[in-house]
């Protein structure tokens, strides 16, 4: 995907973000915990945000979690075959392009270094530790030193490492699950965002870099010639790494650049665990197997 | 009972100094102790520390040489058997059936001084009150972290921080908590591990108190010594105000993992200390964002969960995915304020092995104090300095990961072998900040009594405290623990470690009495309802039928028996013929084959076949099983009764030998089983499920029984000897007699028979009264729908017309019987269906594993 100077422009999306589970046999009760409204970052202001539940819940309720980011607690006791999950967002966004130059002032290791002197502990450590699906490993060691050398200048090693896991990478769907290890992937060769996002990180906590993960979306153009199809939007993930300074820095490695006014951002964690979109509880005496269909719009208005 | 073993009712002085009548035992230990090689793990002793002994210990010391080896050995007897009897388990039973799970207790106390007491316990307090600044302070604003007091990794990387509860505030705070100490060798106190998640041992310690004073009866008399029933009052009173404010009248349970658990008897004995019910998830739901408790067709709101879930799997939705111990949105319930968790599901953070080095820091700045009571030096793996100190003094120290209680576990550094030991450098090198180093405590000795004399065990104390309006409350006592053997880093009752009772002697301003001093006298709030759960309810029920069902085994099987002593060697007689009749009834009933000709074999295995599911071993046992599941709602007497049956059961006599005298006993137990259900319990709805099961069983039984004989025609002089057998089955022969010769009842024994068993509704051993009963249980449970049922049936048998039932082939009575039979199983099943229904089994939804564009 090309990356052009009106990608950084001002503008506002509709992100229309339906899930849908059908059981074959009746629910009584679910709960469910969902990240069904944006979060404001620098980069994004939420105009407006609405949340449809069918069934009617019980009970919905909204805090702000560990990470900052709104979460949902849902919760329906009427019996049920089917449950739709749905979110429309409106927002203005508007990414700063990163300055790399400026960047490149630090070596990889000189910013570990300044953060580990100057940034607030709870952050940079609570994005540096291992967390459940990031877990250190020597593969992802080797696999980020063939990528990037400690003494690499800061930008140019965060847009190398997404280069790096577009090229060795290939998207695939299909291959990977919640449950594959970064090791796994190092094997396989091939993922889709999730992965990649999480190699991303790994690499990145190896070098002293905190680094977390983000869920949100990405505005995509259909071929030239042909209409946009509706709910063919997906979620997307992707990495950011913090800067000295302060600031983060989000990188797509699959697609190979930095997130421009494209993306929407809807959460972030350590990594997928934290900030998985709709989880949920069902009761029932046989629910039997059960389907889920996501259907995502981003528009542009 | 146990005056025997006291010293200071017999002829033994009970005070002064050691005299000359000692028998050596106490000369010999303190030899033991001379003569054993150092050890960095081993320091001074409890009872004879260094040259003479500690004037707190001299009475125990007095009572140890009074008794001499053989008084002792048979305290340690007592002990064992009072254990048994009270029925104080800990652990699992293994998949083979090994019952050997009593709680292992030594008899003789650990005594601690008031003064040295005083001094701990102001040392609890202090640490109790800097852990829960801490805690608060980590689910808030984590100012420690952010100013560097604590390093963030020691917190952020422990598992115990649980970021699902974030800023979630909990009224009442850490609510409880438990340390465990060991002493030092300069004699001074040290903290082993903070115990402030869910703290287990209360109730053993409870347990102990009530073993330890029996056996030591006399030396207990004569020692003023400080008592333990004051704590759980206030530990309930502290656990109930800790309700969310909107509760008037709180309601509060003991949140178990199950009966299953390891400390499934600490969890039940305390539950009954502290007046609330047990529950498990099954008995508990989550709707409107509170949590319920679950009662046949209502649910009553719970306030506050007294957790022993561990925090992991109190909620599938917000916590592990995969726990069927929890409850979804139990997180969510706590963050809206309509539960409180106690304690809460953060605070195993605090049991963080890494927070050590730091803790005198934290105090400074949290409390402007020295901590008192602290840990042995440690230092973090994590900083430079801390690192190149682990590394340098490996052998000597031990080396703990910050994930204590996960797969990970401590070492001492020398006890490793050469490869282990060089991984683990490897490891603390390439993840530092995961690892701590702690110089070893050299834990003081008590002796413990063996049949080889007594040998000194090493002694972790735990003691607990409960915080009612921000002061804590400390229980005057704790749970020791002594492992004896080779000295290991760990004792605990898990690494095979005795138990030993903790006597802290009252101070001399004390009041004796009942009560510890502060405790204030409270008006007892008018609490709600007892409100029975399905899975109590049920277990209740069954425990009533299988009590009921072994009985019955009982009492058919020693007619059997008797006859088949009688007759079984005369093949063609009457009496063989009524005896083959009765077998076959028995195994009709018990439905446990046999071999005809084997009649003798055939009643021993429906008797002892703990396999076979009709026999009476059998029921015997899923009795004991269920009593196990309700042990918090039953009389602490069962367990000394329910321990008798069991001894009974396994004392089954040898082939050549009669059945009948085992038999005797076996029924004997069951009826002490049925006589404390009957006198101990208040008849409420608990009591009308136990009863409930016992009539029901009866009746069916009892209707069996009647059909498999006497709804058959046989000649009249078998019909004859097998009536009088029937009877005397039903415990009814001598009514029978009685009133044939009084000439009141029917003339024909199977009239008799018949009016006894099936009709008389005074007799309780029929299935009229039964019925009756039923009904009234069944009242008492609410479920006017099934008492309806009830008395129905009643008004049915009650219409039978006896002389025409058993007319002719006797198909008339068995056509009545086959009804009756229906209507008991109809009653059966609705009542299960209605009333022991389970929670709908729970589902995680797939994850979406989005597709990117």
């Amino acid at each position: 995907m090309s990356q052009g100077p009106d990608d950084w422009t001002p503008r506002q999306y509709t992100v229309r973000h339906r899930t849908t589970y059908t059981y074959e046999g009746a629910v009584e009760a679910c709960f469910e915990r969902g990240f069904l409204a944006p979060r404001a970052t620098p980069s994004q202001r939420v105009l407006a945000n609405e949340v449809h539940v069918s069934p009617e819940p019980q009970l919905l309720t909204e805090h702000v979690d560990h990470f900052g980011n709104p979460s949902f607690y849902v919760e329906i006791q009427t019996p049920h075959r089917e449950l739709v999950v749905e979110k429309v967002s409106h927002l203005e966004v508007h990414w700063p392009q990163p300055d790399l130059d400026a960047l490149d002032a630090w070596t990889v290791e000189a910013a570990a270094a300044d953060l580990l002197a100057h940034a607030d502990p709870v952050d940079r450590v609570g994005h540096l530790l291992p967390s459940p699906l990031v877990q250190p490993a020597p593969e992802v060691l080797d696999y980020c030193r063939s990528v990037i050398a400690p003494g690499m200048p800061l930008g140019q090693a965060i847009v190398a490492l997404a280069r790096g896991i577009h090229r060795d990478f290939a998207y695939k769907s299909g291959v990977t699950t919640v449950r594959t290890t970064l090791p796994e992937l190092l094997e396989l060769r091939q993922g889709v965002c999730q992965d990649f996002a999480h190699l991303a990180i790994g690499c990145l906590r190896s070098l002293g870099l905190p680094a977390r993960y983000v869920s949100g979306y990405l505005e995509t153009v259909p071929p030239p010639g042909q209409a946009k199809l509706a709910g063919a939007d997906a979620s997307h993930a992707w990495a950011s790494v913090m800067v000295p300074g302060g600031g983060w820095i989000d990188l797509d490695p699959t697609n190979d650049h930095l997130a421009d006014s494209r993306y929407v951002v809807t959460a972030w964690g350590r990594d997928f665990r934290d900030v998985s979109p709709l989880k949920g509880i069902v009761m029932a005496e046989a629910a039997g197997a059960s389907t889920l269909a996501v259907a995502v719009d981003v528009t542009r208005v | 009972m146990t005056t025997p073993l006291n010293p200071a009712d017999g002829a033994a002085p009970a005070s002064g100094a050691p005299t000359a009548v000692s028998s050596g035992v106490l000369a010999a230990y303190a030899a033991t102790l001379r003569d054993r090689p150092a050890d960095p793990l081993r320091g001074v002793d409890e009872l004879v520390a260094g040259e003479g002994l500690r004037p707190e210990q001299q009475l125990l010391a007095d009572a140890v040489d009074a008794m001499g080896m053989p008084g002792l050995l048979a305290a340690r007897h007592e002990t064992r058997r009072l254990v048994h009897d009270d029925g104080i388990r800990y652990g699992v039973s293994g998949r083979d059936g090994v019952r050997d799970l009593d709680w292992r207790l030594d008899p003789l106390p650990v005594v601690l001084s008031a003064a040295e007491w005083a001094g701990l316990e102001r040392g609890l307090q202090q640490r109790a009150a800097l852990l829960e600044l801490i805690h608060d302070d980590l689910y808030g604003e984590r100012l420690l972290l952010r100013r560097g007091v604590i390093p963030a990794e020691v917190v952020l990387g422990h598992p115990g921080f649980l970021r699902q509860v974030d800023h979630v505030r909990s009224r009442g705070g850490l609510v409880v908590g438990a340390h465990d100490l060991g002493r030092d060798a300069d004699g001074s106190w040290r903290v082993l591990a903070d115990r402030m998640s869910a703290p287990s041992g209360a109730g053993y310690a409870m347990a102990n108190r009530r073993v330890t004073t029996r056996v030591l009866a006399g030396l207990h008399r004569s020692t003023e010594l400080a008592r333990l029933r004051g704590f759980f009052h206030t530990m309930s009173a502290a656990v109930r105000e800790a309700a969310p404010p909107s509760s008037e009248v709180p309601r509060v349970v003991l949140y178990s993992p199950g009966s299953m658990s390891e400390t499934a008897y600490d969890q039940s004995f305390l539950a009954s200390l502290l007046g609330f019910p047990l529950a498990e998830s099954d008995d508990l739901v989550v709707r409107d964002g509170r949590v319920w408790l679950r009662a046949a067709g209502r649910l009553e709101p719970v306030d506050v969960l007294l957790r022993r879930v561990d925090p992991e799997y109190c909620d599938p939705l917000d916590l592990r995915g995969d726990s069927q111990l929890g409850l979804p949105g139990l997180v969510e319930a706590t963050r809206r304020g309509t539960l409180t968790v106690a304690n809460p599901l953060g605070a195993q953070v605090l049991e963080n092995p890494g927070l050590a080095p730091f803790l005198q820091a934290a105090s400074q700045a949290l409390l402007g104090e020295d901590l008192q009571l602290t840990g042995k030096p440690a230092w973090w793996c994590g900083d430079r300095d801390g690192l190149a100190h682990v590394l340098d003094s490996f052998d000597r120290l031990v080396i703990r990961p910050l994930a204590t209680g996960g797969p990970e576990r401590a070492h001492l550094g020398a006890h490793l072998a050469p490869d282990a030991r060089e991984e683990l450098r490897r490891r603390i090198q390439a993840e530092p900040w995961a690892w701590v180093g702690q110089e070893p405590l050299p834990l003081s000795t008590a002796p413990v009594v063996t049949p080889r004399g007594l040998v000194p065990g090493r002694v972790v104390v735990r003691t607990f405290w409960a915080q009612r309006d921000g002061e804590r409350h400390v229980m005057p006592g704790g749970l020791a623990r002594a492992g004896v053997g080779a000295p290991e880093l760990h004792v605990s009752s898990s690494a095979g470690a005795i138990a030993k009772d903790v006597w802290v002697l009252a101070p001399e301003t004390a009041e004796s009495g009942w009560g510890d001093p502060g405790v204030r006298p409270e008006l007892v709030a008018v609490r709600p309802r007892a409100v029975v759960a399905p899975r109590v309810a049920d277990n209740l029920f069954w425990l009533g039928r299988y009590a009921e069902r072994a009985e019955a085994a009982g009492r058919v099987l020693r007619v059997c028996d008797d006859l088949v002593e009688d007759h079984a060697s005369r093949p063609g007689t009457p009496g063989e013929q009524a005896m083959r009749a009765l077998l076959a009834a028995a195994t009709t009933i018990t439905r446990v084959p046999g071999d005809p000709a084997q009649p003798r074999a055939h009643v021993r295995t429906m008797v002892t076949d703990p396999r076979q599911s009709g026999s009476l071993r059998y029921a015997a046992d899923r009795l004991g099983d269920a009593a196990q599941r309700v042990r918090d709602q039953l009389s602490q007497d069962i367990w000394h009764v329910l321990s008798r049956l069991d001894r009974t059961l396994a004392h089954v006599p040898s082939d050549e030998h009669q059945l009948q005298p085992h038999l005797y006993d076996v029924l004997e137990s069951l009826l002490a089983v049925s006589g404390v259900i009957a006198e101990s319990m208040v008849r409420d709805e608990t009591w009308g499920f136990l009863d409930g099961g016992i009539r029901l069983e009866r009746a069916q039984f009892t209707v069996a029984l009647l059909a498999a004989t006497l709804a058959q025609e046989r000649p009249p002089i078998i019909d004859g000897q097998l009536t009088e057998a029937v009877l005397e089955v039903g415990e009814s022969i001598l009514t029978h007699r009685r009133r044939t010769v009084a000439g009141e009842g029917p003339v024909w024994p199977i009239h008799s028979a018949v009016s006894l068993l099936l009709l008389d509704r005074g007799n309780p051993r029929s299935v009229a009264f039964s019925i009756d009963r039923l009904a009234e249980d069944l009242h008492l449970v609410g479920d006017e729908v099934l008492a309806a049922k009830a008395e129905a049936l009643a008004g049915q048998v009650a219409r039978v017309d006896l002389v025409e039932a058993c007319a002719g082939d006797r198909t008339g009575l068995a056509e009545i019987l086959g009804e009756v039979r229906a209507s008991l199983f109809a009653v059966s099943d609705d009542l299960t269906r209605r009333r022991f229904a389970r929670k709908t089994s729970q589902q995680t939804l797939p994850i979406n594993w989005a597709v990117t564009s």
